[in-house]
């Protein structure tokens, strides 16, 4: 039985059919490029675009009291330093609201000592991020809601950087400039890229009127709008995520503020990782799903152009990431063969001279692909010289690319595989 | 729902315009480099050509005492070089184009002319050069195993140095692989000729390639 395996294995895909695979696979990376190409060319002039805006902002006189409300569950660890962080803002009104989701851990306990006229802590039953928040919500007095993770940080100045955004009346929620703080191992060192990367992004989103994700760490709510479509969906485990979608299906739209930093920490394990992955992807799945109608050209650049893009490039990623997988396995085995038929010779057959190396230059460099991703570097470096004006000096940026560049594309294809396997066979997924 | 505005349409074509332009930029430019390549491979081949032709002249009509050294090994080495980068230039160009289909039918040229200069150096110096004729297929279905055998044949020659490797393509449209096939008795590829004499057809492993080198 085994054996059958291993000759099956041995001898698939046949040429013919490895060849009309290959040239397949080929045209769609092409295309995939040539989407990419388009789409990131939109999003550059829609990024330069934003400056030439004339925005309503709210002048110091103007500004609203705001409530911040931080919802928490066995966080322990880092609920005193988040608290301390909002405690330190220069925004001149403001009340804290801790809501402990039947923590099991000293969470409570370490809250209450913070208690004071602007701090306030509430316990309720375990019952979901979302059930916090709603609590939250229904104590606060401030005409703005921030929500903000029990784990994050933030920057004295973020809160009234992104409050002034609010005067615009269309205006129902504020993102900041999301950071993974202090990266230290190579998992977070590629997600602080693709942070970095939605900096940029999020504003070119922006100036389309079109974000439709905001980060469940710290954002900003008029409270209107829960007063008006409800609190947060307590069932959902993406709940801010549907937040973002229900703003944009009401007709209103989201805000980007890139000059207010929130430090996030993030997950240092791949599967600690991919359980997070997975409950996001997951999460948009399903939401996109529910607001499917936003797919369609009564919502302007979002519904005809961001959202379709994004779905097209997630197929794209999942496509390649497939093909590069079973790639390397029939590599690997191709090159065990080899070796195999030169008796395990390993110095002959590395028999490296000056013209291997020349004909490795040449057909490297006249394959548009390598070119492409050259492109794509350039142009991402390009994100990250605007990351660093707007949030600082980006330490070890350079190691941080390089990561990203080898495995963000094949781990975002991955999680992505992972995701869709639970929606397609209806697993449910929990929060944490 | 909303009925929300477009925030401009002009954007639309203008990054459908830059980002097509784009796209077949650096195809442009990657076929440019090809280009590039092929001319000073041109070039090279041309060199080349001189020192085969020279070696030969100085030994046959000048009767100078040229017998083996180390300089074949390096004509070896181009001539090998020389062979693959036609190939991928044949890829990389398409194989209908004619300026690589001539350098191809060249490079078969002095390559029959450098074997021949061979034998004729092994006959009368009591040399001991041994030679390998390499009959590939650079289109399918045989592309792959043909690919395969070359690589076979990089290790035999980084093992037995002094060994010189001529590649023809049955493929090519020329009178001289024609020629070849038949004095050879060549039906497919990959097939290798050693030292003139022994045929070995798909070889898989370097045995079946070495046997027939040590017996010389």
């Amino acid at each position: 039985m085994n054996f059958t395996i291993i000759l099956i294995f041995l001898n698939y895909p046949r040429k013919q059919e490895k060849n009309k695979m290959v040239e397949f696979i080929t045209i769609v990376i092409y295309l995939s490029i040539y989407v990419g190409l388009v789409s990131t060319t939109f999003y550059i002039l829609s990024f330069l675009a934003y400056k030439k805006k004339k925005r309503l902002l709210y002048t110091d006189d103007e500004l609203p009291l705001v409530s911040v409300i931080i919802p928490a569950y066995n966080e322990e660890k880092s609920i005193a330093k988040t608290i301390k962080s909002i405690s330190k803002s220069d925004y001149p009104f403001f009340e804290v609201i801790v809501v402990d989701d039947g923590s099991k851990d000293n969470t409570l306990k370490i809250a209450r000592k913070f208690k004071s006229e602007k701090v306030s802590i509430f316990h309720k039953e375990n019952g979901g991020k979302g059930t916090a928040l709603n609590l939250g919500i229904k104590k606060a007095k401030g005409k703005i809601i921030f929500t903000m993770d029990a784990d994050t940080t933030v920057d004295p100045q973020s809160m009234k950087k992104m409050v002034r955004f609010f005067k615009d009346k269309e205006v129902m929620s504020v993102n900041p400039a999301m950071v993974i703080n202090k990266p230290k191992n190579i998992l977070q060192r590629i997600q602080y890229i693709e942070y970095v990367m939605g900096l940029f992004l999020r504003k070119a989103f922006a100036s389309l009127r079109a974000i439709y994700v905001s980060p469940g760490a710290f954002s900003a709510y008029r409270k209107s709008f829960f007063d008006k479509y409800g609190g947060y969906d307590e069932g959902n485990i993406t709940e801010d995520l549907e937040m973002a979608l229900r703003i944009q299906y009401h007709g209103y739209h989201t805000e980007n503020c890139p000059e207010a930093p929130a430090y996030t920490t993030a997950p240092r394990t791949f599967k600690a990782l991919t359980i997070q992955r997975r409950r996001w992807y997951f999460g948009l799945t399903k939401n996109l799903w529910n607001y499917r109608k936003i797919i369609s050209l009564r919502y302007g650049d979002l519904g005809a152009f961001v959202i379709p893009t994004a779905i097209i490039s997630i197929f794209f990623a999942v496509f390649v990431t497939a093909y590069l997988f079973l790639k390397t396995i029939f590599s690997v085995r191709d090159n065990l063969l080899f070796l195999q038929s030169i008796n395990f010779d390993f110095v002959n057959a590395l028999d490296f001279n000056s013209y291997v190396i020349e004909r490795f230059l040449f057909l490297f460099f006249t394959k548009p692909v390598v070119i492409f991703i050259l492109l794509f570097i350039f142009i991402l470096g390009f994100y990250i010289y605007y990351a660093s004006r707007k949030i600082g000096r980006l330490s070890g940026v350079l190691v941080n690319l390089l990561f990203f560049f080898l495995f963000f594309a094949v781990l975002f294809g991955f999680w992505w595989i992972v995701s869709l396997f639970y929606v397609l066979s209806s697993r449910q997924i929990r929060w944490r | 729902m909303a009925n929300r505005e477009f925030q401009s349409g002009r954007r639309y074509i203008i990054s459908f315009l830059i980002g097509t332009a784009i796209f077949i930029l650096v195809f442009a430019l990657t076929y440019s480099i090809s280009y590039f390549e092929f001319r000073r491979i041109s070039s090279l081949q041309e060199g080349l050509t001189y020192d085969i032709f020279k070696n030969k002249l100085d030994y046959s009509f000048f009767d100078e005492k040229i017998c083996i050294d180390e300089s074949f090994d390096k004509i070896s080495r181009d001539l090998g070089f020389q062979g693959r980068i036609i190939d991928d230039l044949e890829k990389k160009l398409g194989k209908d184009n004619e300026d690589v289909l001539f350098r191809k039918k060249f490079y078969t040229l002095i390559e029959l002319e450098h074997f021949e200069f061979i034998n004729l150096l092994n006959e009368r110096c009591n040399g001991n050069v041994q030679t390998i004729l390499f009959f590939y297929s650079n289109s399918n279905p045989n592309l792959e195993i043909s690919e395969d055998a070359g690589r076979l044949l990089d290790v035999v020659h980084s093992r037995n140095r002094g060994l010189i490797i001529y590649s023809f393509d049955i493929d090519l449209d020329s009178d001289l692989i024609e020629k070849l096939k038949e004095k050879y008795d060549i039906e497919g590829s990959p097939t290798l000729i050693v030292n003139g004499e022994v045929l070995v057809e798909n070889p898989q492993n370097i045995l079946d390639i070495e046997k027939h080198l040590s017996i010389t």
